[in-house]
């Protein structure tokens, strides 16, 4: 088993998903802050780990607290 | 009827009272149309990420709402006609939340933190080592007047 998956990489869940998750909306600017990178791009899921459903609405969520200058477009 | 969130940024120059009756005016357009407002938040004079029509700040305040469609047209024909309006978002939400949103909640204990008065002269200069904990939006001072429903 080892020898065929030498770069096992462990089950990330996603961050929005079990009991106590946070909720997501536009406007928790500091949760969302979390999920995009410091030029203000919302960051792939596969580094996130985040589901792909919770994704489409973490990227709503952004990009609704873009249109209210609560987050950045960019960052330079 | 639909339940809605209607946040709006109001320009930076104009006073908190006059952002008040602003949002008095919009909820005025709201009963004349059918809808009922519920409750508003101002979040106060907050940084704006990005400057809009070369401002820098911007009163924000939402206003949630149940309404039926048309009155939510009428609002925002209202919101895009009033020049002290820079920015508007009103969306749709299965339910209205009850308590105070993020917004709110993050102000809330930072409120005790503010008021520090370092007039007193020390000797040493350990006053200013200490760092500066809050972000771009804690220099004013915020209070949710939007209880009165």
């Amino acid at each position: 088993m080892k020898n065929r998956r030498p770069f096992f990489r462990r089950q990330k869940s996603c961050p929005f998903s079990g009991p106590n998750a946070p909720k997501i909306d536009y406007k928790d600017v500091k949760l969302l802050q979390r999920f995009v990178s410091e030029r203000g791009k919302i960051v792939p899921r596969r580094i996130t780990a985040v589901s792909s459903k919770k994704q489409r609405e973490l990227a709503r969520a952004i990009k609704r607290a873009r249109n209210l200058a609560l987050m950045p477009f960019v960052l330079d | 009827m639909s339940y809605y969130e209607s946040v709006f940024i109001a320009r930076p120059d104009i006073t908190a009272a006059q952002v008040e009756s602003l949002t008095e005016s919009l909820k005025q357009i709201i009963v004349e149309n059918g809808g009922a407002p519920a409750n508003d938040e101002y979040w106060g004079l907050k940084s704006l990420a990005y400057k809009i029509k070369k401002n820098r700040k911007g009163h924000y305040t939402m206003i949630k709402l149940e309404a039926p469609p048309a009155a939510i047209k009428e609002l925002e024909r209202n919101m895009r006609l009033n020049e002290d309006i820079l920015r508007f978002l009103t969306i749709k939400v299965d339910s209205l939340e009850e308590e105070p949103s993020v917004m709110i909640r993050n102000k809330g204990p930072r409120e005790d933190r503010v008021p520090q008065d370092n007039q007193s002269a020390e000797p040493d200069n350990n006053a200013y080592s200490k760092e500066y904990t809050g972000d771009t939006s804690s220099e004013e001072n915020f209070s949710n007047t939007g209880v009165d429903e």
